[in-house]
C-alpha cells in the first residue's frame, strides 16, 4: 500500500498549504489533516516537513499567524492568507495547471 | 541592532516553536487515543509520523534566519575558549598590541587635540589670523595693527564679520588686584568689545561684555577665566557683579568665561571701546598696536579674504605709509593653522614613529599566530574532516584576530589614558594654544578602535589564508609527523616577517639616535657665555600703569644701582632680549656702504652692565659708558658677526648705522627724534648666540636703553651664587626704592633654555626613544620566539645530527646563523629604508646629517647585539639537545 503513496511533488506544497490556508484560519494539525483528507490519502506528508514550510512562507509574509484558542481550549498557532501570499497562490495555480495541460496534452498526442 | 532585539525575542519565538509542535503532536495522540489505542502506544505512533522533532525545529530556525547570530556567538564562545588555552601567548599578543595601538593613540590624541580642535569657537576654521608681509622678506609679516589702522580694516574690509584686536596678551600685562592688606597678581589682556561675540562663547557665568561697558563714564568691567575662577574664588557665582580693585581702579567682574576661553592665555580680560571717537582720542588706547584676528563671513575663501585685505592694505598704506615696506602683500590663514605649524613639524615624526612601532606589533603578532597555527594544524585538519568548511575555518581565525585586537585596543586605551596624563606636561611650554585640550575623546576611541580592527585583519588575515588551504588531507595523513612538515611550509613566512620588524626598527632606532645627537649637540652648544648664574625679571609699578616714558627712564639707573649693590650679584643690565635670542630684527643702512641685498641686524637696548654680563671681550673700540645712557646718545657696540658680514675689510668704528625699525614700529619714540636717525659705531664685541642654538651668531647691535625705553624694565643679572636665592633680597632692595614696584616673572636663564630651547628636541627624543626602545624589544621577542620555535620544530633532525657526531658548538652555530641571517636581511632594507626616510626628519635635527654614519653604524651593532641575544638561549637550547630523547620522540 505505501508504493501507490506517492512523496509530494517538490514545489507542491507550498501551494497546497496557500490553498488549503486560503479556506480560512487554520492551526499546523489542521493543515496536515486536510492535506491527507483533501489527497484521499494519496500523498504521503512526513508531518514534521509541514512546519518548516509553515514558517517558510510565513518569513516571506504569504502567511500570518496568530496565537487563539480552538475548540477544545488550547492556544494553538493559527495560519491565515495575506494579500499577498493570495496573489502567490493565483500565480502558483495558474502556473501549475498551464503546466499540467501542456504534460497533458503531450500525453494524450504522444499515443 | 535588529540582532539584539532577536537576541530577546529568541527565547519567546523558541517557546513559541515548542508549543506549536506540541501541540500537533497532543492533537493526533488524542485523535488516536479516541480511534482506540492505547495512551503510550498512540503517543508513539503520532511521533513517528510526525519525524524527528529536532530535526523540524532546526528547520524552522534555518527558515527565520536567526541560525547565523546563533553561529557567531557559538563561534566567538569557541574563539575565546581556544585563547583560553594558551593563556601565555594571549597575553603576549595583547600586551604587544596594546603597546602598539597604546602609543598610536597617545600621539593621535595630540595631533587631533591641537591640530584639528585647536579652539574651542563655533566656526573656528572661519577665525583667521592675517598678516602684513613685506615681498622683500617673505615668509614673515607684521600681525599687529596700530589702533588707526585697526579702525580702517574693520570698516573697509569685505570678508570679516568682525575683526578683532588684543594688546597686553601672554603674560605681558600683569594685574594687581588689591583686597583690603592682600594683594594679589593676575595676568590681564585688553581684548576690543567686540571681540566676545566675535569669538562666540558664552559666559559660563553672568555675561559677556557689552559697547556699552565701554562708553565713557560708564562703570569699568571685566572678566576672568575660568581656572582663577575655580582656583581662586572656588567656583562662586556670586563673586559676579562684585567690584574689584585692579591696579588701583575699581571694575566690575561681570562674567566667566568657559574653560577652553583662554585668549592670549591670561586670566583676566579688560574691554576696551572700538568706537572711532572714543579709542583715538583715549591716551591708553590711541598709540596701541593690536594683535588682530578676524572672523571670516560665510562661505569666504581664505583666497578671497588675503586678496580684498590686499586691497585695504594698499588703500591704508597712503595713509600711514611709514607702516607699510616698499612692496608688500597680505597672507591670511586660520589662526589654528598659523599658531601650530611648530607643533605639526613636532608631532608628525612621532606620529609616524608611533604607527611604524604598531607595524611592528602587529607583524609580531602576525608572527605568533603563523607558529599558533602550525601546532594547530593538527586541530583545524580534524575539523575540516568533521565537515568544517573552508570559509568557516578562516571566519574562525579571522574572529580569533579580532578578539585579540579588541582586548588590545581596551589594553592601548589604558595605557594611551595613563600616557596622556603623564605625557601631556612634558609637551615644550609653547608649542600649542593652551585652548587645545588633549584627551581621550570620542574621536581619538574611534581613532583607537578603528587602528585595532586593521591591524586585526592584516594579522589575521596572514595565518587564517594559511590555514584556510584545503589540504587537510595531505596534513592529517601526515599527522605524526606534521609538525615540521608545517614548519618548513612556513618557515618563509615567519623569516619575512622577522626581516620586516628588523626593517621598521632600524628605521624607529635611527630616528631616535639621530634626535639624540641634536639633543645632546644642542645641549652642548658654545653660547660664549655661561649660561647659568643669569637671572632675568622684570620691574614694573602697576599702580601707575601705563607708565610715561620718563618714569621709566628715572626708575631704571637707580633700581640697576641697587641691584648692583646686592651681595652674590656681579653685575645688572637692562635687557630687552630673552637669550639665546637678540633683540628686535630691523633691516638697516651704512651710510657711505653700498650692498645688493637687504640688510638686517638684530638691537638689543642695554646698559654698560650689559657686555659684563653676557661675558663679551672688547676686540675695538669701548663699550657703551654711562654718559651715552644718560645723554641717550645714538651710538651703537656692534658683535663681531656684524662687523664681518657688512663691514668687513675696513675698521668699522665710525661708521653710522641707521635702523629702519625706528620709522615704523608704531609705538616706537621715534616722533621725538628725526627719521632715518643715526648711530655712531663706537665699538665692536665678541659673538655670543643670538639667533637660537641652532644657527651661528646673527649681527646684532647694542644701543644705550633710553633710546627706546619700555614701560616694563627687564633686568638681567650676572650672579656669583645660585640666582634663584637672590630673590628675596632684590625684591627688598626693589622695594626700599618705590613700595610700588613689583619684581615679576623671574626666571633664570637655565630654566627658560630648558622651557623655550631644549624641551622640544628633549620631548622629541624622549619619545622617538621610548617608541625605539619598545620597537627593539619587540623585535628581539620576535626573533626569539621564531628561532624559539624553529628549533623545537627542528629537535629530532638536531637529535640525528648530534648522533651522527656533530659538536653541540656546530649546532649552536648553525641556529645562531639561521637566526643572524635574518637579522642581516632586515639591517639590509632597514638601511635602505631609512636612508631614504630620515630626510623627512631634517627639520627636526641640528648638527646631524639626516644620513649621519656614525647613528647608522652605532644602530646596526645595536640591533646584531640584539639580534644574538634573542638567538642566544634558543641556540644553546639546540645544542645542548639530547639525541636519545631526540630520538625517542619519533
Amino acid at each position: 500500500m505505501a508504493d501507490d503513496k506517492a512523496a509530494i511533488l517538490k514545489g507542491t506544497l507550498d501551494m497546497l498549504i496557500l490553498k488549503i490556508v486560503a479556506l480560512g484560519p487554520i492551526h499546523g494539525y489542521a493543515i496536515s489533516q486536510r492535506i491527507q483528507q483533501i489527497s484521499n490519502r494519496h500523498f504521503q506528508l512526513q508531518q514534521g516537513s509541514l512546519y518548516p514550510a509553515l514558517h517558510r512562507l510565513e518569513n516571506r509574509g504569504w502567511l500570518a499567524a496568530h496565537w487563539r484558542a480552538t475548540g477544545t481550549g488550547r492556544e494553538a498557532k493559527f495560519y491565515k492568507l495575506t494579500a499577498k501570499g493570495r496573489r502567490r497562490l493565483e500565480a502558483e495555480v495558474e502556473s501549475w495547471e498551464r503546466t499540467a495541460e501542456a504534460v497533458a496534452l503531450i500525453l494524450r498526442t504522444a499515443e | 541592532m535588529r540582532w539584539l532585539m532577536r537576541l530577546f525575542r529568541r527565547s519567546k519565538l523558541e517557546a513559541q516553536l515548542d508549543s506549536e509542535l506540541r501541540f500537533h503532536i497532543d492533537e493526533r495522540t488524542a485523535e488516536l487515543i479516541a480511534g482506540g489505542a492505547k495512551p503510550a502506544q498512540a503517543r508513539r505512533q503520532a511521533m513517528i509520523e510526525f519525524g524527528g522533532v529536532e530535526r523540524a525545529k532546526e528547520e524552522c530556525r534555518e527558515v527565520r534566519g536567526w541560525s547565523f547570530l546563533e553561529t557567531l556567538t557559538r563561534e566567538i564562545r569557541y574563539a575565546l575558549r581556544s585563547l583560553r588555552r594558551s593563556p601565555g601567548f594571549t597575553a603576549i599578543a595583547i600586551l604587544t598590541l596594546a603597546l602598539g595601538i597604546g602609543g598610536c593613540t597617545v600621539i593621535f590624541s595630540a595631533l587631533y587635540g591641537v591640530l584639528y580642535n585647536t579652539f574651542p569657537f563655533p566656526h573656528a576654521d572661519r577665525v583667521t589670523s592675517f598678516a602684513i608681509q613685506d615681498l622683500s622678506h617673505p615668509g614673515s609679516g607684521r600681525e599687529d595693527l596700530s589702533m588707526r589702522e585697526f579702525l580702517y580694516y574693520r570698516a573697509h574690509n569685505d570678508v570679516f564679520e568682525d575683526i578683532s584686536g588684543e594688546y597686553g596678551g601672554f603674560g605681558s600685562t600683569p594685574v594687581r588686584w588689591t583686597t583690603g592688606n592682600s594683594n594679589y597678581q593676575f595676568d590681564a589682556d585688553y581684548l576690543s568689545v567686540n571681540s566676545f561675540k566675535l569669538f562666540g562663547e558664552n559666559a559660563v557665568v553672568g555675561r559677556l561684555p557689552t559697547d556699552a561697558d565701554v562708553k565713557p563714564g560708564a562703570t569699568p568691567v571685566f572678566v576672568i577665566g575660568y581656572k582663577l575662577w575655580k582656583a581662586q574664588f572656588n567656583g562662586d557665582p556670586k563673586i559676579v557683579g562684585r567690584y574689584f580693585t585692579l591696579n588701583g581702579v575699581p571694575r566690575v567682574l561681570v562674567g566667566v568665561m568657559p574653560p577652553r576661553f583662554r585668549w592670549a592665555w591670561v586670566d583676566v580680560w579688560i574691554p576696551f571701546t572700538v568706537n572711532p571717537a572714543e579709542a583715538l582720542t583715549d591716551p591708553a588706547l590711541k598709540n596701541q598696536g593690536l594683535y588682530t584676528v578676524g572672523r571670516l563671513k560665510p562661505g569666504v575663501s581664505m583666497k578671497a579674504a588675503a586678496a580684498n585685505l590686499d586691497v585695504v592694505a594698499h588703500q591704508y598704506a597712503k595713509i600711514e605709509p611709514r607702516l607699510y615696506p616698499k612692496q608688500f602683500d597680505v597672507t591670511a590663514d586660520t589662526l589654528a593653522n598659523r599658531v601650530t605649524g611648530g607643533f605639526h613639524r613636532l608631532i608628525y615624526p612621532l606620529f609616524y614613529a608611533s604607527l611604524i612601532l604598531l607595524l611592528i606589533a602587529c607583524s609580531n603578532v602576525a608572527n605568533l599566530l603563523l607558529s599558533r597555527a602550525t601546532t594547530r594544524e593538527k586541530e583545524i585538519a580534524i575539523r575540516a574532516s568533521l565537515g568544517a568548511t573552508q570559509g568557516r575555518l578562516v571566519r574562525q581565525f579571522l574572529l580569533e584576530s579580532l578578539m585579540l585586537g579588541v582586548a588590545g585596543c581596551l589594553g592601548g586605551c589604558l595605557l594611551a589614558w595613563l600616557g596622556i596624563r603623564d605625557i601631556v606636561p612634558l609637551i615644550p611650554y609653547n608649542a600649542f594654544p593652551q585652548e587645545a585640550v588633549i584627551q581621550l575623546n570620542p574621536p581619538v576611541l574611534a581613532f583607537a578602535l578603528g587602528i585595532a580592527l586593521v591591524v586585526a585583519l592584516i594579522f589575521g588575515l596572514v595565518p587564517a589564508i594559511q590555514g584556510g588551504k584545503g589540504r587537510f588531507q595531505s596534513r592529517l595523513m601526515a599527522l605524526g609527523r606534521g609538525a615540521d612538515a608545517g614548519g618548513l611550509r612556513h618557515g618563509w613566512l615567519r623569516g619575512l616577517l622577522v626581516v620586516v620588524e628588523v626593517a621598521l626598527s632600524i628605521t624607529l632606532l635611527i630616528g631616535a639616535g639621530l634626535l639624540l645627537r641634536t639633543t645632546f649637540g644642542l645641549e652642548h652648544v658654545n653660547f660664549g657665555y655661561d649660561p647659568a648664574h643669569l637671572l632675568v625679571f622684570q620691574v614694573s609699578s602697576p599702580q601707575s600703569s601705563p607708565q610715561t616714558l620718563r618714569q621709566a627712564l628715572a626708575f631704571e639707573p637707580k633700581v640697576l644701582r641697587a641691584i648692583e649693590a646686592v651681595p652674590g650679584v656681579v653685575v645688572a643690565t637692562v635687557a630687552d632680549s630673552a637669550p639665546p635670542y637678540g633683540g628686535f630684527s630691523s633691516e638697516i643702512e651704512v651710510p657711505g656702504v653700498t650692498h645688493a641685498s637687504r640688510w638686517s641686524s638684530l638691537l638689543d637696548m642695554c646698559s654698560p652692565g650689559y657686555f659684563a654680563a653676557f661675558q663679551m671681550h672688547l676686540l675695538q673700540g669701548r663699550l657703551l659708558s654711562e654718559t651715552d645712557i644718560d645723554g641717550a646718545r645714538r651710538v651703537a657696540v656692534i658683535n663681531e658677526a656684524f662687523a664681518r658680514k657688512y663691514l668687513g675689510g675696513v675698521n668699522p668704528l665710525g661708521y653710522q648705522i641707521q635702523f629702519r625699525i625706528f620709522d615704523q614700529l608704531p609705538g616706537a619714540p621715534n616722533a621725538r627724534y628725526p627719521k632715518n636717525t643715526e648711530f655712531q659705531i663706537i665699538g665692536v664685541v665678541s659673538n655670543v648666540r643670538n639667533y637660537g642654538l641652532r644657527q651661528p651668531p646673527a649681527p646684532e647691535a647694542y644701543l644705550p636703553y633710553p633710546v627706546w625705553p619700555f614701560p616694563e624694565g627687564t633686568i638681567l643679572l650676572r650672579s656669583a651664587v645660585n640666582p634663584t636665592s637672590l630673590l628675596p633680597s632684590i625684591q627688598r632692595t626693589v622695594w626700599a626704592i618705590d613700595s610700588d614696584l613689583a619684581v615679576t616673572n623671574p626666571a633664570t636663564v637655565e630654566s627658560m633654555l630648558n622651557r623655550d630651547v631644549f624641551s622640544s628636541p628633549r620631548f622629541e627624543f624622549t619619545f622617538a626613544g621610548v617608541f625605539a626602545a619598545i620597537g627593539l624589544l619587540l623585535v628581539m621577542t620576535g626573533i626569539f620566539s621564531v628561532m624559539a620555535y624553529t628549533v623545537s620544530l627542528r629537535f629530532h633532525e638536531i637529535g640525528i645530527r648530534l648522533a651522527l657526531g656533530a659538536q653541540g658548538g656546530n649546532i649552536f652555530g648553525m641556529v645562531l646563523k639561521k637566526g643572524l641571517a635574518l637579522v642581516g636581511v632586515g639591517i639590509a632594507v632597514g638601511l635602505l629604508a631609512s636612508y631614504g626616510l630620515t630626510r623627512y626628519l631634517a627639520n627636526q635635527l641640528w648638527g646631524v646629517k639626516p644620513t649621519d654614519p656614525a647613528t647608522f653604524l652605532s644602530v646596526v651593532i645595536l640591533i646584531v647585539l640584539a639580534g644574538v641575544l634573542a638567538c642566544y638561549i634558543p641556540a644553546r637550547r639546540a645544542a645542548r639537545v639530547d639525541p636519545v630523547i631526540a630520538l625517542r620522540q619519533e
